[in-house]
This record gives structure tokens, sequence and C-alpha cells, in this order.
């Protein structure tokens, strides 16, 4: 290690909040009030959804969400991939872009919910949203590794992964997420909203 | 970022693809008096467009044509590239370690893989020039695995309390580990701000402290009169027989356009250069692409195996939203300095890189197998007590892994690419011996749990190498295709190894 400085998190702070607040103002404009739309509010006020417009998708993906990241559900899990999906593909922010299938992705969610359904009532009898939560723990669990009996769709290890993804963005991913946590944001240009 | 007034499509110079390649090429030639215009097949973007928010920082990431794989060892693909003026550079971890003796050597030296054209010699005196011009920060003395060369015009950068715990690790395993040689200014430089060490490169770096190129050479490229035209997505280089005479390509509007120039430069990533000369037809051939006389044109396309290792220090408040996406500390090891009974290659350990708690390298995905209350009560603790550190695990280039034209094409009319990658049982076995090397030293550290991540694979390399001979590569070693005398490549695809 030699003679490698050992710093802790105060140093730079006066300088890096000047530079947020000459930031802020800069970022409002690049955006352009793209980011002004807020998955939590919207879910509380039951905005209509622009893609997802099943109802059942909707409350599968948010009882889905749910159990993978408790509090997904309230920070609009669903209202958010259904706005990112609204989007043009290279505005996307939806996770499954790293995953290099092709746009659009809606038909993505749509089967993943669809198969997780279906599975839900070959394997339980019932559909996802009515399983215990004894039932939907062990049942994500199994179908984490690996399509579960009666799966159909895409692979159900990836949705796991991608809508876990999603899920920790909305819960973890936001300002709010990280005060939560306790974790300084620290932003050199703040995300427009708090989501 | 691109320069008003810009209509004519005929340069001294064109270039394709505005990343750290293109627009290295492009400040050089343009404050040599070139005439330079520069097509890029992704939007526009400045510094203020990289927010600080790994979920908005996926608009930066790939989504241009999409890019197929095979074989069993793919990768990201939009995840390690990028669309856009900047290219992948604009959320590039700027690590920046000088290759070894070694890596020019492989088959002279081991009857592996293959050789470049050149010894590190040869490259040494630009490996000095750049990190000047871009300003890298390191401690060349700590590096016991750097070749010859000046030292970092930077101090090193610092070290916060995940690099302090995992350093105990390797301390007790005795191997020494280096401040990370970063193109990141830990100190004002050249009109440049110094670095807050808040964690968010992947996400861009609007301080301008880490090199992207926006900060750096691009800008340097403007400013001495280079063009640069965003959405124009080349298919194809025209030639006439010798020589390149421009690029065909569509424009923002989808129309189909060409561009006419003294010299062509590729810099469009190891993907995107063969795909293009791959669907360019050489006119002194009844069947046969520009460049591929040799039959090497989108062969020996590399990977670098990513191991992933975790600990939590209990002990250890560790910060880990804070220093680099890169890391803080580095461990190196080529496989010269490794027992011969070992798997063969080299590898270097990328330690205590920051991590917020969202993202694909990110506190919540590192452990995806928990959900629920389980991650719940892991998140609080995590953000305060991970530690983890990358290795990069060599591969060596073989013919088999390539780039090729798929059937199915684009929205421009041009084929798609598709990569077809497996890593042999060498690749296999060292990423492997890394990975538990991880693990080992995570536990000398005084972690109270270790895990480790699944096989991954990033930083594309090969697919247009360089060589000494025509007869087996693409070019030569200045970039310049080998039959084709003003048609250059940029970039890690003139690699012949990793």
């Amino acid at each position: 290690m030699g003679a490698t400085q050992i710093i802790g998190k105060r140093e730079g702070q006066t300088r890096r909040e000047l530079l947020r607040n000459a930031q802020r103002g800069v970022a409002a404009v690049a955006l352009g009030g793209v980011g002004a739309f807020c998955p939590r509010t919207a879910r509380a006020d039951g905005a209509p959804m622009a893609v997802l417009k099943s109802a059942a998708i909707v409350k599968l993906l948010e009882s889905f969400g749910e159990t993978l990241v408790p509090g997904a559900s309230e920070a609009g899990l669903a209202h958010y991939i259904d706005d990112q999906l609204a989007k043009r593909p290279e505005d996307s922010l939806l996770m499954i872009r790293y995953m290099d299938i092709p746009p659009p992705h809606d038909g993505f969610y749509v089967g993943a919910m669809a198969a997780l359904d279906a599975s839900s009532k070959v394997r339980f009898g019932a559909p996802f949203t009515e399983l215990s939560t004894d039932q939907k723990r062990a049942f994500v669990g199994e179908l984490s590794s690996g399509n579960p009996p009666g799966w159909s769709g895409p692979p159900s290890p990836l949705v796991y992964f991608v809508v876990r993804a999603d899920a920790v963005d909305v819960v973890y991913g936001t300002e709010e997420g990280f005060e939560r946590l306790g974790v300084p944001y620290l932003p050199h240009i703040p995300p427009e909203t708090n989501w | 970022m691109t320069a008003a007034g810009d209509q004519a499509v005929e340069a001294d110079v064109l270039i394709v693809g505005a990343g750290m390649a293109g627009a290295a090429m492009a400040a050089v030639l343009a404050r040599g008096g070139r005439d330079v215009l520069i097509l890029e097949s992704g939007p526009d973007r400045s510094l203020t467009d990289l927010v600080s928010s790994q979920i908005w920082a996926r608009r930066l990431k790939w989504s241009g044509a999409p890019v197929r794989h095979e074989g069993a060892h793919g990768f990201a693909h939009n995840l390690n590239t990028a669309s856009g003026v900047g290219g992948a550079a604009l959320h590039h971890y700027a690590t920046w370690p000088r290759f070894h003796n070694d890596v020019f050597r492989l088959r002279s030296a081991y009857g592996r893989g293959l050789d470049w054209p050149f010894e590190y010699e040869t490259l040494r005196p630009y490996y000095d020039r750049v990190q000047s011009e871009v300003g890298v920060a390191g401690d060349a003395e700590a590096e016991t695995w750097r070749p010859e060369g000046a030292p970092y015009p930077l101090p090193p950068l610092p070290v916060f309390g995940q690099g302090a715990a995992i350093a105990r690790g390797f301390e007790a395993a005795e191997l020494p580990v280096a401040p990370l040689p970063a193109a990141i200014l830990t100190a004002p430089y050249k009109g440049r701000a110094a670095c807050l060490y808040d964690g968010w490169c992947d996400a861009g770096c609007p301080v301008g402290a880490l090199a992207n190129p926006l900060a750096t050479y691009l800008r340097e490229a403007l400013e001495a009169g280079a063009r640069v035209r965003p959405h124009c997505h080349v298919v194809r280089v025209l030639s006439n027989g010798d020589r390149a005479s421009g690029v065909a390509f569509v424009d923002a509007d989808g129309e189909p356009r060409s561009a006419r120039a003294k010299v062509v430069v590729l810099a469009a990533s190891a993907i995107q250069n063969p795909r293009i000369l791959l669907n360019s037809p050489d006119k002194r051939r009844t069947d046969g692409a520009i460049g591929d006389r040799s039959g090497a044109l989108g062969r020996y396309f590399m990977l670098d195996g990513l191991a992933l290792a975790y600990g939590l220090f209990d002990d250890v408040e560790t910060d880990p939203h804070m220093g680099v996406s890169a890391g803080q500390l580095m461990h190196r090891r080529t496989h010269a300095a490794r027992g011969k009974d070992q798997p063969f290659g080299g590898y270097q350990w990328q330690i205590a890189p920051s991590m917020k708690p969202n993202d694909i390298f990110g506190i919540a995905i590192s452990r995806s197998d928990i959900f629920g209350q389980e991650l719940t009560d892991f998140m609080p603790r995590a953000v305060r007590h991970i530690g983890s550190m990358a290795g990069m695990v060599e591969e060596t280039a073989r013919i088999e892994n390539r780039i090729e034209l798929a059937s199915a094409k684009g929205r421009s009319g041009a084929p798609l690419a598709t990569v077809v990658h497996d890593f042999d049982e060498d690749a296999r076995a060292l990423w492997t011996y890394v990975r538990d090397e991880g693990a080992r030293i995570m536990k000398a550290a005084g972690a109270t749990e270790v895990w480790t991540g699944p096989m991954n694979a990033g930083h594309l390399l090969g697919g247009t190498i360089m060589g000494a001979s025509p007869e087996s590569s693409v070019t030569d070693g200045y970039g310049r295709v080998h039959d084709v005398e003003n048609l250059y490549i940029g970039g890690s695809g003139l690699f012949p190894s990793s």
C-alpha cells in the first residue's frame, strides 16, 4: 500500500455541494421534463397504463415484484415498467436492455406473467396472486433456478433476474431508496425526479 | 457536442465511430490540419447527459442494430458497448494499465495464440505520450508488474475503507497490490477538475475528471475543426480496388447516402468494424470482402473472462458507494509470473470498485440468489460492509471465435452481426482458478461472509487483428488494412491478444 492516502467520505464535500447546485439547473434544462413521471405517485393515483392494459397482468406483476423485493409494489413497479415500455427503445431505462433481447419488450413481460400464472396453477392449483406468502416464496425460489412445471414463456431464471432488477431499481435505486438505506446519494447531476 | 452548420459529406479523413479510438485519431489529424469528419451511428451526447443514476445511465448503452450470439459463452453486448457520440468510453471505467511484454509474443514464447507485429518497446513512447495528454493516476513503482515507462503524471487514487479491508487479504496471501492505474484526475490537470470519488463513473463523469472522449480527445478534435454527424449508420466501405473512396451510410432520416474521403478509418467497435467490412464487396475478387484476403476478417474475437468475489466485513465501514467504478487497488499476474502447472494466461484483480445499491454491478445483484425478506435484511448491512473485486481473466485468441454476418438485416438494410464465442478449456480453468483465489483472499481479509459470482465476460477484442503477415491478419502494425492503402482500423479489434 506504501504511502497511499486513506480518506473518508467527507473529503471534498463542500465542492461537491457547489457542483450539485450548479448542475441542477443544467440537468433540468437538459432533461426537458423527461423524468417528470413518478411511478409511486402514478400508482397511488391509479394512473392508467400506456402499454400493460390488462389489469390482471398488472396485478400479477405487482404481486411477483413484491415477493421479490418488498416495497416494490407501492414504489410503483408496474407503472415504472409500463412507462418505460411506452418509450422508444433507445430511451428505455429497463435492465432488460442489457440482456441483448431485441425490443420491443412488452412481449417479454406479458409472456412472463402469463407463464407465471399458468405454472402457478399447475404447481399449486391456484393463480399466483392467490397463493399464500409461503407458497409464493417457495414458488419463486423454484423458478429462480429453472423452469417449473407448466412454465411456457421466457426462461423463468431470466424472468426472475429481470423483474427482480426492476424491483430493486424502484425500491433501492432512487434517491429515496438510497436515503432509506442511509447511503449518501452524492450526485454530480441529479436525476430530475426522486424515483 | 457536434459542430454546427455541418452539411458537407466529404473530407480529407472520414472516421466511422465517435468513441475513444475515433476521437483520438480525429484530434491528432485535425490538429495537423486535416479536414476530419466523424460519422456516428448513435445520437449526439454532451456532459450534461451524464446523470448520476444507474437507472438513467442505461440510455448510454447500446441501442443500435441487435447483435446475435452463438456458442456456449456469450456476453452482455449491450452492456459492454454504447450508442452515441463518445461511444463506450463515455461510461468506461478508465482502468488504464499497460500491456506487459508477454502479451506481444504469445505465439513465439509459448506456442499459444498470436504475436503482435511489434513489441512493447515500440508502443512505450505512445503510452508515455497518451498518459501525459489525458492524465493518468497511479504509482508506477508500486506496480511491480509494470513494464518500463514514464511515471504517471498524477498521484494515485485514494483508498477508502473497502480497499483497505480487502488489501488485508492480499497481504496475508503475500500478493502485492498497487494503486489502480486510472485515467481519472486525482488533481486538477490541463484545465480539467479533479475527481470527487462519488462512485458514479459507470453513469458517466460530467465533471470531466474521468477521461471520456467528451472531456478529452473529442473536445480537442472539435476545437481543431473536426466535424461529427450523429445518427449516420455506416453499412459498407466504398472502394475503387486498391483504395477506399468513402463509405455508404443511412442518415438520420433513413435515407441512403455516401461520404467521400482520401482516407477512411473504421473505429466503430470490435464487432461493428468487421460487420461493415464483411458487408463491403472487394471488387478485385469475385467472392470476398474488403480486408478479408487472409480469411482472418471477423476471426480471433476475444473477451476477458470476468470473475467476481464478494465479502461482508462487519468490522469495517467499507463505504462501497465511494471511490471509482474501476476499483481502488490492483493486483496483476502475468503467465510468466505464475507456475507452469497452472492454467495458461494472466489476470488482474481490480479491488474495491464503487458499488451502488442497484444495477448490474450493484449490491443487490451481487446476491441475486436471495429475495424477499432475506434481501430486505441484506441490503442495510451490505451498503455499509460489503467489499468486492473483479478479476479480469485473459483469453487466448482462437480462430473459431468470430464475428460473422447473420441472414437477418437491421433497419439500415445491412446484415446483423452474429458473435460466435466459446471459452476453451484453458480459459475456463483459469477463470475458476481466479474465482477461487478471490474467495480465499476475501476470507483471508477477514470477511465474515464470502461469495462469488457466475462466469461473465466483457471487453471486446480482436476480429480485425493486426499482424506482420498479410496472409494471416487483417491489418499491419499501423492498423492499415493490408491491401487497401488508405483504409485503417482503430480500437481494440486490432489486438491479437488480450
